[in-house]
């Protein structure tokens, strides 16, 4: 399998604290959270805006926690590793797709999301079913062209899968925590004990005008 | 800045990682990890990372000879560096004591401070720190470091709450860590937020704030902090390393300062700060000291604070409380500081005391001006990610009461001319 592309417009991140005993009852057994504390781990929220696929655009929410990376010798060493405990999207034919290459855990209804553009600050709004789900807003700071490259684990019935994924496109980074989040009560969330989540991001990203490169999966055991 | 667009080993710009990326990693060898740190870290070097650790080839006084870590050169620096804040630890009479203490004890305590290694000076040290700090009694560890690792270990357990401003210093952490209580940190210097955070906790409560942030310069917010925890039936400890011998009318800390010596619980200090020396220090209750004697692992498993240093550090501690115009000197010296920075626009964030960052707020701008200020004759640390937040990048100067209006006005021409020929923004 060749890599897989997905041209976004916006991809925008934030990352929030979270506990670390939350973050453990997300994650399968073979990963670890990485903790910004002791005792506090990184909880992540990514929303894209895709424009170009091999199931056309749409809208996709990823919620995860972020794990200690793989590292084996001769390789590129990755920015970041993640893992995406539930992905919500736009549209079915989207969900179909990542669920079936990808092995990534979804929402299994459509959701709705708005991104609003105004003075520096991304705002997105997702709801599902008629009610919200989460509302982040995300700030701007000065914008470079990046090309990261970041490890996405999933993990269901039928094993565990890495994916190497590469990041394109500007990019904007900060620790200002001007951005802010809001978790509604709603089954998507789960497991996240929403009230234990920082409302303001420790750390804010923001995407535009790029591609995520997917290299071919790989299956790193058992379920 | 060329060297931030060179690309490592494998491909990637140096910059894309820094010292974090390194942190962790899972795989099936430990030593899977160093590859990768070592492309990084040989792109890392000369692009600036070689303004730390550079050698100094004399004494850290106001006038320092540095090695450059890039060229070998050594030079006579004007330094705004090191702790020092009293200019106390060249002054002859510690040097003496230091000589002294060698002629008569040799070299180290060669023993644990509850096994062999205790000596009459290190008694009369403590005795001397307690009398300082108004308290019962004071222990002696080796470093600051062990200070905090062993006090906070040793009275706190599993299942205890221990409750972290965010900025907290890694020896503090790390005690909590060692622990194994519940760590819970609280937005810096937020008495609300640890009202919250409070709020959801059980059982026993250790609350743990440092008179003067070191990265930032501000000093805690110890009144509100103070009547929070109290309320919560929480224990107040703080960490005076920055703040012991300057704060107060006494010079005992940030807790006298705010009029709150016997509010605060537990009061924990390091003689490397203001006496320029080594070692940490609690003081309290008799029954408090008796208890971490037995209990703090991070001293009783360690040498004892060397001989020499006890004495130096000793009569470093008699000229702080007999010669009280240095501190004087110093806040004076501040004020001046903080005056022309004010003038010339030198952003210097919320610090209120003798460390100030004079912040860049430029990640990849940092090492660039920190060696042009070092080119024109100043000696100073850059900090940036993840010492500190991303793009909170700064140069940390700390004052000494052994500067002369003449050395600042110096550092403050180099500081906003540097600042200016590199197009950073300032207030």
């Amino acid at each position: 399998m060749s890599i897989t592309r997905y041209g976004y417009r916006h991809a925008v991140s934030g990352f929030f604290e979270f506990p670390t005993e939350n973050a453990k009852l997300l994650l399968p057994s073979h990963l670890e959270p990485v903790e910004l504390h002791h005792g506090t781990s990184i909880f992540s929220l990514t929303a894209f805006e895709f424009t170009e696929s091999i199931v056309g655009s749409y809208g996709e929410l990823v919620a995860s926690v972020i794990v200690v990376p793989l590292i084996r010798s001769g390789e590129r060493f990755p920015k970041s590793a993640f893992y995406p405990y539930l992905v919500a999207t736009t549209t079915r034919e989207a969900r179909e797709h990542a669920i079936e290459r990808w092995h990534l855990p979804h929402f299994m209804e459509d959701v709705e999301m708005a991104f609003s553009l105004k003075q520096g600050e991304m705002t997105v709004k997702v709801a599902g079913g008629g009610s919200p789900i989460a509302e982040m807003a995300i700030t701007e700071h000065a914008a470079a062209p990046v090309s990261h490259l970041y490890q996405c684990f999933m993990s269901n019935g039928s094993g565990s899968y890495l994916a190497r994924i590469t990041m394109e496109g500007e990019q904007s980074e900060h620790e200002d925590e001007r951005g802010r989040l809001t978790l509604f009560d709603h089954p998507f969330h789960g497991n996240l004990d929403v009230e234990d989540v920082a409302t303001a991001p420790f750390r804010e990203m923001w995407m535009r005008d790029g591609q995520q490169l997917f290299d071919p999966l790989q299956r790193l055991g058992p379920a | 800045m060329e060297a931030a667009r060179k690309k490592d080993a494998q491909g990637a710009p140096f910059t894309d990682y820094d010292y974090s990326s390194f942190y962790y990693g899972a795989g099936d060898d430990p030593l899977n990890i160093l590859g990768p740190f070592a492309a990084w870290y040989q792109e890392a070097v000369p692009a600036g990372y070689y303004l730390y650790s550079e050698p100094l080839h004399s004494a850290p006084a106001t006038r320092v000879r540095v090695e450059n870590g890039k060229t070998g050169e050594v030079k006579d620096l004007l330094n705004l560096a090191s702790y020092n804040y009293l200019g106390i630890s060249y002054r002859e009479e510690v040097k003496a004591a230091a000589i002294e203490a060698v002629k008569k004890y040799g070299l180290g305590a060669s023993g644990s401070p509850i096994l062999s290694g205790t000596f009459d000076i290190h008694r009369e040290l403590a005795q001397a720190v307690a009398d300082f700090k108004d308290k019962e009694a004071a222990i002696l560890f080796p470093t600051g470091y062990s200070a905090n690792v062993g006090f906070i270990s040793a009275l706190m357990r599993a299942g205890d709450h221990v409750l972290l401003d965010q900025y907290s210093h890694a020896s503090i952490v790390d005690g909590a860590i060692l622990a194994k209580s519940k760590t819970v940190f609280f937005r810096h210097n937020n008495p609300l937020d640890l009202e919250r955070k409070l709020s959801k906790c059980p059982g026993k409560k250790l609350v743990v704030v440092e008179g003067v942030y070191s990265m930032d310069g501000d000093v805690c917010a110890l009144p509100e902090i103070v009547e929070v925890a109290k309320r919560h039936g929480a224990r107040v400890l703080i960490d005076e390393a920055h703040s012991t011998f300057l704060f107060g009318p006494n010079g005992r800390g940030v807790a006298e300062h705010f009029g709150l010596d016997h509010e605060v619980d537990f009061h924990l200090g390091t003689f490397s700060k203001s006496l320029g020396g080594q070692g940490g220090f609690v003081c309290g209750s008799r029954q408090l000291i008796d208890y971490l004697n037995g209990f703090s692992r991070s001293r009783f498993f360690s040498c004892n604070l060397s001989p020499i240093l006890a004495a130096g550090i000793l009569a470093g501690l008699r000229i702080a409380e007999n010669e009280p115009q240095l501190r004087a000197q110093l806040w004076s010296n501040v004020a001046f500081l903080r005056r022309r920075f004010a003038e010339e626009g030198v952003d210097i964030g919320k610090s209120t005391s003798q460390v100030m960052p004079v912040l860049v707020n430029d990640d990849a701008k940092v090492f660039r001006v920190a060696e042009m200020i070092q080119e024109r004759g100043l000696y100073l640390q850059p900090v940036t990610y993840p010492a500190v937040p991303k793009h909170k990048s700064r140069l940390r100067i700390s004052v000494s009461a052994a500067h002369t209006e003449a050395d600042l006005e110096q550092a403050v021409q180099v500081i906003a001319g540097v600042l200016r020929d590199e197009g950073v923004s300032c207030r």
